[in-house]
């Protein structure tokens, strides 16, 4: 925006906030110029910290008579830059609006503000036997307003469902400034189902301001198996019998060597580092049935050549387990200077397949790949390690990842599971989705945000192109 | 082609190609188009007063793609739920949405009315297992959302968007479905109440259960009284039925457990119903959501603890009215086999929908025996902030106004 207009607006937004709650000098909105995808940043013009519904909305109508440009954001954590700030303007931060209004048991539902950080809500349940099932592995950083926007996923989703599962309404702030709420604490709202269409819709659509989302009981039982396999092929393999078989395992997870040995190195599990992949497998439920469904995966894992299973005997250990597998992205910094994730998803008898694919791309490019995988859900993580001072490695990276994504899309997949299209991914909307599809998508965009001010850029390409060349994959974290 | 009211002799496109002229057409001639299933649910909404063309989804059916160890299929909307039952079945899973008449409702018709039965409390809404959406808009340009994965946050989530909209934004002509096991074993445990106090405590306490029921289901009113072996005496006022599904020794000690669980608070008489009866009792429980002849059917949503309450309020409008709950759900179908349409409207607007909107919740009328005579407010309850952008959502997706008109919550 014009420089010179932009005193007059921090002068406003500061009577709405205070001027403690506003940013606008170019050092202190560094951190606000990206979230986790890194390679394309741009500074907004002003930083805001709402505190309430009501200031949210007066934002937006202060943004509206400026015409400028503006933007809600979480914790940042989010992965495909889809609270990057295309063209500037006022980001909205949220995250000063972080109570834990109501817990209703009686009625399985909670009320939180959006920036309310996930494991919060998870530790304020603890001991109530109820949890809130949306579980990212970002979740001791990452808000449920953010959680919304992205329609967040998480190891669990697979026996338990992704965000918009566990949506029952949002309040939330339309481009225009009205406030509406959107379903509520009851089920079956009249009509269109709104709620279901703001969530994932990445901050174009509407601004949510309270989110009420549904409690989940606490399984009475867990068994949590790690199956450690020779090769790539039996892990996968093994996964897709278990799927074939009917087993819903809460989570299916798989590692190979390569990230293994970043992982032991980082939390001394004792990972066998000569193994070629280990999967995770979760089963929870009624006691009852939990020993027979372990029984059943172990024997389809020997009956794919697992060299052993191994059963995680205490909380502990369990525990311990999950911790190497929810921070493994964290441990790649070990394996290499730079790295870049792939959010692809496949059919999930297509993993055998994909992985196989993944590595012969890697060789073609000469660019070595590590591999974490939400197995169950077809949702593959391949990690490319490259150092980002080496142009001619960014550049095979690029290639390498565009092939991968196209590889899913051959398979009957998608180039996001969980992270979202943002604006790393716009290019292969085109590649998904026909372009009246894209054109229905964009009058739904209309629909709510008929100006475009509210988050431009994203995800749609008829949106406008966010005029940044993607130039270097960058360093990011993911997940 | 005429167009005619109420809509005999509906057209039948064989594709979404055929489809899309059709729409284009009325798009162009502005004449109002009707999608019909399998027509097991027309009465839903208000009735349509224009003159226009019924469109029939039934020779758009095929089965597309059945990837069963991918536990997802696609198939078209025309498909009947029995039909996509028994494929699914031959692979031993399903899709664990309960619908009465399923030998005639169509997958299409059951996504677009959002149509959801007892199995909800433990497996979810159609909504949850909806992966891949195509359809017509009111223009008849032809678009889809979603994919054929289970996990895809790809672009807007058409699938959500058009679950429940009624065929007023598109005509749903291709779904993908992730689908589940079948459970090895089901049966039920039922038990009857005196008072409904009786009965949210018997609910209520069900939140702390040890089991995981797939069904939890309070049965009032006299459509009961012959509900075969549902135990209760002339002083039963309610009757709590819990449906159970897994392994065989899942539901054995589940049975055992929940027994416990009510002897505990009091509950001196249950019954366990296994074996070949409880699928019996299962097709009821479904079949009671089936439209009939009945003057007025009621659907509210109301937060869980309120459905008792709410019970109440329905039986003030009507002592003898028949009530199944969803009640884990918090979702109740009222049959009220005497109102006159003048009480009908009067009823909704002066006393249910007010009731089902102080308890957290919504109501509207699932079908009536005169609904010409229903109004607007009565059928769908106050227009919201929430309506107006479901509106804006409708001028996009159908700028003349020709799919369902004046049948939908818009106003």
């Amino acid at each position: 925006m014009i420089a010179q207009a932009v005193p007059q607006l921090v002068a406003e937004l500061q009577s709405v906030v205070g001027a403690e709650h506003v940013l606008s000098a170019l050092c202190e909105m560094l951190v606000y110029e990206c979230d986790g995808f890194t390679i394309e940043k741009n500074s907004p013009d002003v930083v805001v910290f709402p505190r309430t519904t009501r200031q949210v909305q007066q934002i937006v109508e202060i943004c509206n008579r400026h015409q400028v440009p503006f933007i809600p954001r979480g914790a940042g954590t989010s992965l495909a830059g889809g609270c990057l700030p295309v063209g500037g303007g006022v980001m909205i931060v949220l995250t000063q609006m972080r109570e834990i209004e109501e817990i209703n048991l009686r009625d399985r539902f909670a009320i939180v503000q959006p920036g309310v950080v996930n494991v919060w809500l998870t530790n304020a349940l603890k001991g109530t036997g109820y949890h809130y099932a949306p579980d990212p592995s970002s979740q001791g950083a990452c808000t449920i307003g953010g959680n919304v926007a992205t329609n967040s996923g998480g190891p669990h989703t697979l026996k338990y469902g992704v965000t918009v599962n566990h949506v029952l309404g949002v309040e939330a702030v339309m481009a225009d400034g009205r406030v509406v709420m959107f379903g509520g604490p009851g089920e079956d709202n009249p009509g269109l189902d709104l709620v279901g269409t703001i969530v994932g819709s990445e901050g174009t659509l509407a601004i949510v301001t309270r989110v009420w989302v549904r409690l989940t009981r606490d399984p009475q039982g867990v068994r949590t198996m790690l199956g450690v396999f020779e090769t790539c092929d039996d892990a996968t393999n093994a996964i897709s019998d278990i799927i074939g078989a009917g087993i819903v395992p809460a989570a299916l997870e798989m590692m190979d060597q390569g990230i293994l040995v970043a992982v032991e190195a980082a939390f001394q599990f004792g990972f066998p580092l000569d193994a070629q992949a280990i999967v995770l497998i979760e089963v929870d439920g009624l006691e009852a049935g939990l020993d027979a469904q372990r029984d059943a995966i172990v024997a389809i894992c020997k009956g794919r050549n697992a060299r052993e299973v191994r059963l995680a005997a205490t909380t502990a250990e369990r525990l311990k387990l999950w911790k190497c597998r929810k921070q493994a992205f964290g441990a790649v910094g070990r394996l290499s200077p730079s790295y870049c994730t792939q959010d692809g998803v496949v059919p999930r008898t297509q993993l055998p397949h994909i992985h196989r694919r993944i590595t012969e791309i890697g060789q073609k490019y000469d660019i070595r790949i590590v591999n974490v995988f939400h197995a169950g859900d077809g949702n593959i993580h391949p990690i490319l390690l490259f150092d980002e001072r080496d142009a001619d490695q960014v550049k095979r990276v690029l290639a390498a990842s565009n092939e991968i994504l196209a590889e899913c899309i051959a398979c009957g997949g998608s180039v996001t599971g969980e992270h979202g299209i943002g604006v790393e991914k716009i290019d292969f909307m085109t590649k998904l989705f026909a372009a009246s599809d894209c054109e229905v998508m964009n009058r739904l965009r209309i629909a709510f945000n008929p100006t475009g001010r509210m988050s431009p850029g994203k995800m749609l390409p008829t949106a406008g192109a966010c005029g940044l060349e993607k130039r270097h994959p960058g360093r990011r974290a993911a997940m | 082609m005429p167009t005619t009211l109420p809509i005999a002799d509906p057209i039948v496109p064989e594709s979404q190609d055929d489809l899309a002229d059709l729409i284009r057409q009325a798009h162009d001639t502005t004449t109002p188009v009707y999608p019909i299933g399998g027509g097991t649910a027309l009465d839903f909404g208000l009735p349509p007063k224009q003159p226009g063309w019924g469109i029939s989804t039934a020779g758009i059916n095929r089965l597309i793609d059945y990837p069963s160890r991918d536990m997802t299929i696609t198939v078209e909307a025309g498909m009947t739920m029995a039909e996509l039952a028994a494929t699914l079945a031959a692979e031993r899973q399903r899709l664990p949405i309960d619908v009465p008449h399923a030998d005639v409702a169509t997958l299409g018709g059951v996504v677009a009315t959002n149509y959801n039965g007892p199995r909800r409390y433990g497996s979810g809404t159609v909504r949850d297992y909806v992966i891949g959406i195509s359809g017509v808009d009111g223009r008849g340009v032809a678009f889809k959302g979603g994919g054929r994965v289970v996990k895809n946050v790809a672009g807007y989530d058409f699938c959500k968007l058009l679950t429940g909209s009624l065929g007023t934004l598109a005509v749903i002509t291709q779904l993908t479905l992730k689908v589940r096991p079948l459970p090895e074993s089901t049966a039920l445990l039922a038990c009857g109440f005196a008072h409904l106090t009786e009965a949210e405590t018997a609910l209520a306490s069900l939140i702390t259960s040890k089991t995981t029921p797939s069904a939890i289901e309070l049965l009032v009113g006299p459509a009961w009284d012959d509900a075969g072996d549902i135990p209760g005496g002339e002083k039963t006022v309610a009757r709590l039925v819990v449906g159970l599904e897994g392994t065989s020794p899942e539901v054995r000690w589940m049975l055992d457990q929940l027994a416990s669980e009510w002897q505990a608070l009091g509950v001196t008489s249950t019954l366990r119903i296994e074996g070949e009866q409880a699928p019996v009792v299962w097709q009821e429980l479904i079949d009671f959501g089936a439209t009939d002849d009945t003057a007025l059917t009621v659907k509210l949503a109301v937060r869980p603890s309120r459905v008792c309450e709410l019970i109440g309020v329905l039986q003030q409008v009507d002592p003898q009215v028949s009530i199944q709950a969803h009640a884990g759900s918090g979702v109740l179908i009222a049959k009220f086999a005497a109102l006159s349409a003048a009480d009908a409207n009067n009823a909704m607007i002066k006393q249910i929908h007010p009731a089902a909107i102080a308890a957290g919740g919504s109501a509207i009328v699932w079908s009536a025996n005169s609904p010409d005579d229903l109004t607007r407010l009565a059928v769908w309850g106050p227009v919201r902030d929430e309506t107006l952008v479901m509106q804006s959502v409708k001028k996009q997706f159908d700028p003349r106004g020709v799919l369902n008109p004046g049948r939908f919550v818009y106003s």
